[in-house]
């Protein structure tokens, strides 16, 4: 009985122990003691050669008001804080120097890598966002045309913080297919494979009568974690297409009649890419099959005609495989293989691959695309003729 | 004499099975370094290679009927002998139980709750194991069809939730890997997460009956390695090369949910899957552990070495490594090695001999 007692007060005693090691309250930081990120920008310090990282840090007590009324410095929702370290980390944790907290990253969305930085090669700087705990995988990444701490300061009126809404501009990418989104784990497959090369928006500040606004003029390319080039908005889509990435996005063809233009709405779009090798040669078959809608049209001619029609699939076909073939031959030129061409042929051809793995730099230019280009208008969206005279009225 | 009262039914056996080698789950990670796209055909063929040893221990069961492994180990092999192979049985069971408490306590200390005392993690995580372990294997047995259940829930459903995010040309190529490279990974499979399921030896005695105990266990271990092939496949098939990087893949993959930016961050989930499943499998590692030492200590119960168990095994699992990174080599090279002969070698040999010595023969039904 006596035993039994003890043994009760024992799991008693227990649980009450249980209760304050076990709630999670150990590692509990309040929400007011919480410096919250939502961007970070890493540049080069330009005195030390150090790393200069840019932290995106929501003021809690700014961040409630209308975005309308944070336009004067001190009404700003967000606080932009820099330190200089000699890694990423070290410069982390050196901010607590200026806020007093630690920083807080798991609700960061987006990481701007400046040109010097992206220029010198992501490598030695992704490290950290892979490997820190509380920083997610989805994390966007992006490379800003000049430095990452001026991009993180630009913004429009409509948006409290430049970080979201540099997330947004990118996570928004279907609409036009001009860029596309890559986040901490797609770069970092492409950084393990030396042979393919990786690509991530950039990002730049136009100057808007005063205000200044962010704007994404294309993609960088990096090979080898280094960036060595750019593909501009028609290049990426070309890149798109062969990857099966195209959303939407707008294609104008000249009108059959040639008075005018007919504007394309992309509804949607698959295609495949087959590589084959005959005699040596390398040949990619790449097929796209692209449904359209007739979106706008600048001439008084009626384009929901099946002859029309035609002329107008013919031509929105020729401007997809023009796209492609822009994006082949800029990437040709930087010898980057945006395509994963490289890990097509190591999946199907891996014995043929052994050989071509060392010279893949000078084989990538030589490659053939083979294009098959199928669309089809699928509809005229609410008109069924052009508001304009009918033929006999003319 | 025997230890224990509890009986269990085949379709518990089953149910047994599966959760213990879903418990195993997080360890499909040790071969992904070494067979990288290839590992879900080393799970397939690690399952079909322990099939006979599985037979092999069904087969000792229903020979032995009502025996625990040391009183086998006595009658095949003798007082003397059979108490030494029970003494490297008991090493066994206790390392590696230590080691799955440690993979906990990492589990924990790395995605969890990295703020709370390492060792504390540890001790509740025994204490919670040896609470289950002293209501008896019945108990076990009665809610092991619910462990298996939510682990399958949570398998499925993050693969349905990552299915948009899946590139079956990650597997591809096929067969590129050196033979060595799938060997060494095979036996890593065959090793721990199908081998460990030696710890049944102490369990499939108190089978209510025996007949059918190799159909059970073998439908179990199929319920259990489709759940770790469905990890891995979904690892690679969402992770492609990166997923070798990673301290977890499975916890990776999941992190990458991202359904509408509305459901993220379902971390959680594996969280709770893993932390169940692995209390299941330590549960009863734990359990063969204490009622082989007081066999061989010719104790009435095992109930009193329960909480010595508990305490030695946690400290054992705080300082046996320095490092996770000792653990992760350690585990896929020694200890793979001390455990081989124990599942290739003795289990068959068992066998062998009492089939040649025609035991139990007089001895069936008896107690040693």
């Amino acid at each position: 009985m006596r035993k039994k007692k003890g043994v009760t007060i024992a799991v008693i005693v227990l649980c009450v122990f249980m209760v304050f090691a076990l709630s999670g309250c150990l590692g509990g930081r309040e929400i007011n003691d919480l410096e919250i990120v939502i961007g970070i920008g890493v540049d080069k310090d330009e005195k030390t050669g150090n790393v200069l990282v840019t932290a995106q840090i929501v003021r809690k007590q700014a961040a409630g008001s209308s975005p309308g009324s944070d336009g004067g410095g001190d009404e700003k929702a967000f606080w932009n804080v820099s330190s200089v370290g000699g890694s990423i980390f070290e410069a982390m944790r050196q901010m607590t120097h200026k806020t007093g907290n630690r920083l807080f990253v798991s609700h960061n969305q987006v990481v701007i890598f400046g040109n010097d930085v992206a220029a010198e090669g992501l490598q030695s700087y992704i490290d950290f966002f892979l490997r820190a705990r509380e920083m997610r995988p989805t994390v966007l990444i992006l490379v800003a045309e000049g430095r990452a701490s001026d991009v993180m300061d630009a913004k429009p009126d409509t948006e409290k913080f430049p970080a979201m809404n540099i997330a947004k501009l990118v996570k928004t990418y279907g609409y036009t297919s001009h860029l596309y989104k890559v986040n901490m784990k797609d770069f970092s497959e492409c950084l393990m494979c030396s042979e393919k090369a990786s690509f991530a928006p950039l990002i730049t500040v136009s100057d808007n009568e005063g205000s200044k606004d962010v704007f994404v003029p294309g993609m960088a390319v990096f090979k080898n974690g280094k960036m060595v080039g750019k593909l501009g908005h028609g290049e990426v889509r070309g890149v798109l297409w062969v990857l099966g990435k195209v959303k939407s996005g707008v294609i104008t063809v000249p009108s059959p009649d040639g008075g005018g233009k007919a504007i394309l709405e992309i509804i949607e779009a698959k295609s495949k890419a087959i590589p084959e090798i005959i005699d040596g040669k390398i040949i990619i078959h790449v097929m796209v099959e692209v449904e359209l809608s007739l979106s706008e049209q600048t001439t008084a001619e009626n384009l929901a005609t099946v002859p029309a029609f035609g002329k107008i699939q013919d031509a929105s076909e020729e401007v997809v495989r023009k796209e492609i073939m822009a994006a082949f031959k800029k990437t040709s030129e930087l010898k980057a293989d945006i395509f994963g061409f490289s890990e097509m042929l190591y999946k199907k051809y891996s014995k043929e691959w052994k050989s071509m793995k060392d010279n893949w730099d000078d084989i990538y230019p030589t490659i053939e695309l083979d294009i098959d280009v199928a669309s089809r208008v699928v509809t005229t969206n609410l008109l069924r003729n052009p508001a304009s005279p009918k033929e006999g009225e003319k | 004499m025997s230890i224990e009262k509890g009986r269990i039914s085949g379709s518990q056996l089953l149910f047994m099975f599966a959760g213990f080698v879903q418990g195993s789950a997080l360890l499909v990670d040790f071969t992904i370094g070494i067979t990288e796209q290839q590992s879900w055909m080393v799970i397939l063929a690690g399952l079909v290679m322990m099939v006979p040893f599985i037979l092999s221990y069904a087969a000792l069961a229903k020979r032995f009927h009502g025996k625990n492994l040391v009183q086998i180990n006595d009658m095949v092999y003798g007082r003397f002998l059979g108490k030494v192979l029970s003494l490297y049985y008991i090493f066994f069971l206790s390392m590696t139980l230590s080691f799955n408490i440690l993979d906990v306590g990492e589990l924990y200390k790395n995605f969890l709750m990295p703020d709370t005392p390492f060792i504390f993690l540890l001790a509740v995580f025994a204490a919670a194991c040896a609470y289950a372990v002293a209501k008896g294997i019945e108990v076990l047995a009665r809610v092991s069809h619910l462990f298996v259940i939510t682990g399958i829930f949570v398998i499925v459903s993050t693969f349905i939730l990552l299915i948009d995010q899946m590139d079956f040309s990650n597997f591809l190529p096929l067969f590129e890997l050196p033979l060595i490279r799938i060997i060494q990974g095979i036996h890593i499979l065959s090793a721990i997460p199908y081998g460990e399921t030696l710890v049944f030896f102490m369990i499939m005695g108190r089978l209510n009956n025996t007949e059918r105990a190799a159909g059970y266990a073998l439908g179990g271990l199929l319920i259990g390695a489709m759940n770790l092939l469905a990890v891995s496949v979904r690892n690679t098939a969402v992770l492609g090369r990166t997923q070798s990087i990673w301290t977890s893949a499975s916890f990776q993959s999941i992190r990458l949910i991202d359904i509408g930016t509305v459901l993220t961050r379902m971390d959680f989930l594996i969280g709770i899957a893993q932390t169940i499943l692995i209390f299941f499998k330590c549960s009863l590692f734990f359990y063969a552990l204490a009622t082989a030492l007081s066999q061989l200590f010719g104790l009435k119960s095992y109930l009193p070495l329960i909480l010595p168990l508990a305490g030695i095994e946690v400290i054992l699992a705080a300082t046996v490594f320095q490092s996770p990174v000792d653990h992760a080599v350690i585990t896929q090279n020694a200890g793979i090695i001390y455990s081989s002969p124990l599942i290739y070698v003795f289990s068959p040999l068992t066998l062998l001999i009492a089939k040649i010595r025609s035991l139990p023969g007089h001895e069936r039904g008896g107690g040693t």
